[in-house]
């Protein structure tokens, strides 16, 4: 099947090629955006759910450079600020999620594998909720106690729990997201590779 | 010039591409992500059931009434006194099924399965199974977003129906909120039903909230309860939305620093 969707694909014009190539991406960034609202039974612990936008972040930028994992965590994370509140802002966070797991550079380090992203998810979520609990605590160390509507140990507390939580169910969730992708782009990357 | 032309022709098409992206995602956070719920709410729609009657729990209807019967009763003995007080009847409430949770676990939101084309409107306020839940910030087309009272950032000003203590209330990102009192030494107790004051602006006065399970009176600067929530926040599956009438009088400008500073303000006289 994969034989002839390759065949099938590699008639098409380059252009018309790419345009299917960013038609897939765009659609699976709106299937992970559809997904985060919902609490599907086996996604949800302690009732926190996997972090799809994190998840697809790590998926683009492990074999793309700094700049292009930058990029995607920026749009993903003002998407994510329109879905939920602008203040603190998602941007933050996934955009240096995206730069770090560019720096990785995998492919020199780690073999290829699910463990490999799976651990590299883990790290990163854990990661994106402490910069998150950072820019919390910044918002009440301006206020007094009284105007302040999270105090700094209940964000720290609710930090813990969240983290682990997060980290554990997308790192399990993680290869859901990222092997289909992983192989379109690799399928992609192959075809455009004799063109240039 | 013709390195420009060169260099566009080489990066133009990314360039390109990078401008719709942000730009898209820049469109998507202005608009609160009510295109991506359109999509979510047509999506859902064949999953979403209809609302049994038989199936909600008798338990949690009776203890709702409950609370319902001691708040009347106090607010009955306060009618007697003061002349004059005119109680505004509750209006019909529209039934909506919850089709999705917060997109991220800092904030406490459900999105609900109608919006503007029925008539919702922000403000409106949310009552699940026993109590009230959260009220609605944002509403697109057929969706509205609910910030609910467990969420950290909403505070309702809340009183002790048996003793009409007055306090608020502060999300705990969970089945139970902190209630901080006004006064140092609160007549209350655990097992006292709590509900709605009318010092909150974002909530009419006297819908119920839940029921103090601890307190601890040495707390500083003000004595603190802790409430457990009455309707099952964390499993909503159908809300009931009513109009609310405090929201158009006031102003819908900014509620929730309104509601806040209102309290505080309370306070002050409180300890004057």
């Amino acid at each position: 099947m994969t034989n002839l969707s390759i065949k099938n694909l590699s008639q098409l014009h380059p252009n018309t090629r790419r345009m299917w190539d960013w038609a897939v991406t765009a659609g699976s960034v709106l299937l992970c955006l559809l997904i985060l609202p919902t609490r599907l039974p086996g996604m949800e612990l302690l009732q926190v759910a996997p972090n799809w936008l994190l998840i697809w972040v790590v998926a683009w930028s492990v074999k793309r450079t700094v700049f292009q994992g930058a990029i995607a965590g920026l749009a993903l994370g003002l998407i994510q600020d329109g879905m939920t509140s602008p203040e603190p802002t998602h941007v933050l966070s996934l955009a240096i999620v995206g730069i770090f797991t560019a720096r990785l550079q995998k492919q020199r380090y780690i073999k290829e594998d699910f463990i490999s992203i799976a651990l590299i998810v883990f790290g990163m979520a854990v990661l994106a909720e402490t910069i998150i609990a950072i820019q919390f605590s910044f918002h009440s160390f301006g206020r007094d106690a009284s105007e302040a509507q999270r105090t700094l140990s209940e964000i720290w507390i609710y930090h813990q729990r969240i983290a682990l939580s997060s980290a554990i169910l997308s790192s399990l969730w993680a290869p859901a997201v990222y092997y289909p992708l992983n192989r379109w782009w690799e399928q992609m990357s192959e075809l455009e590779q004799p063109q240039t | 010039m013709y390195s420009i032309r060169r260099w566009w022709d080489r990066h133009g098409i990314r360039i390109g591409l990078i401008c719709l992206v942000l730009g898209a995602a820049w469109g998507v956070r202005q608009t609160q992500g009510g295109a991506v719920l359109e999509v979510y709410q047509w999506v859902t729609r064949p999953f979403v059931g209809r609302p049994d009657e038989a199936q909600q729990a008798e338990s949690v209807r009776v203890r709702e009434l409950e609370q319902r019967l001691v708040e009347l009763q106090s607010q009955n003995q306060r009618l007697q006194e003061l002349l004059g007080y005119v109680n505004e009847r509750p209006t019909e409430g529209v039934v909506t099924p919850v089709i999705g949770r917060s997109a991220d676990h800092w904030w406490q939101q459900i999105t609900l399965g109608r919006g503007s084309r029925d008539g919702i409107q922000v403000g409106y306020i949310v009552a699940g199974n026993g109590g009230i839940v959260g009220r609605v910030t944002q509403v697109t087309p057929s969706t509205s977003r609910v910030l609910l009272i467990s969420d950290p950032t909403s505070q309702v000003g809340v009183t002790i129906s048996r003793s009409r203590f007055m306090g608020y209330i502060r999300g705990q990102s969970a089945n139970r909120v902190i209630m901080e009192f006004f006064d140092k030494v609160p007549d209350v107790r655990p097992g006292d039903v709590v509900s709605t004051s009318s010092y909150s602006q974002l909530f009419p006065p006297g819908l119920p909230v839940g029921i103090v399970e601890s307190i601890n009176l040495n707390k500083s600067p003000a004595p603190e309860a802790v409430i457990e929530l009455s309707a099952p926040i964390s499993h909503l599956e159908w809300v009931i939305l009513y109009p609310n009438s405090t929201v158009e009088e006031s102003g819908t400008s900014e509620p929730l620093s309104q509601d806040s500073q209102s309290a505080e303000g309370f306070t002050e006289e409180e300890r004057l």
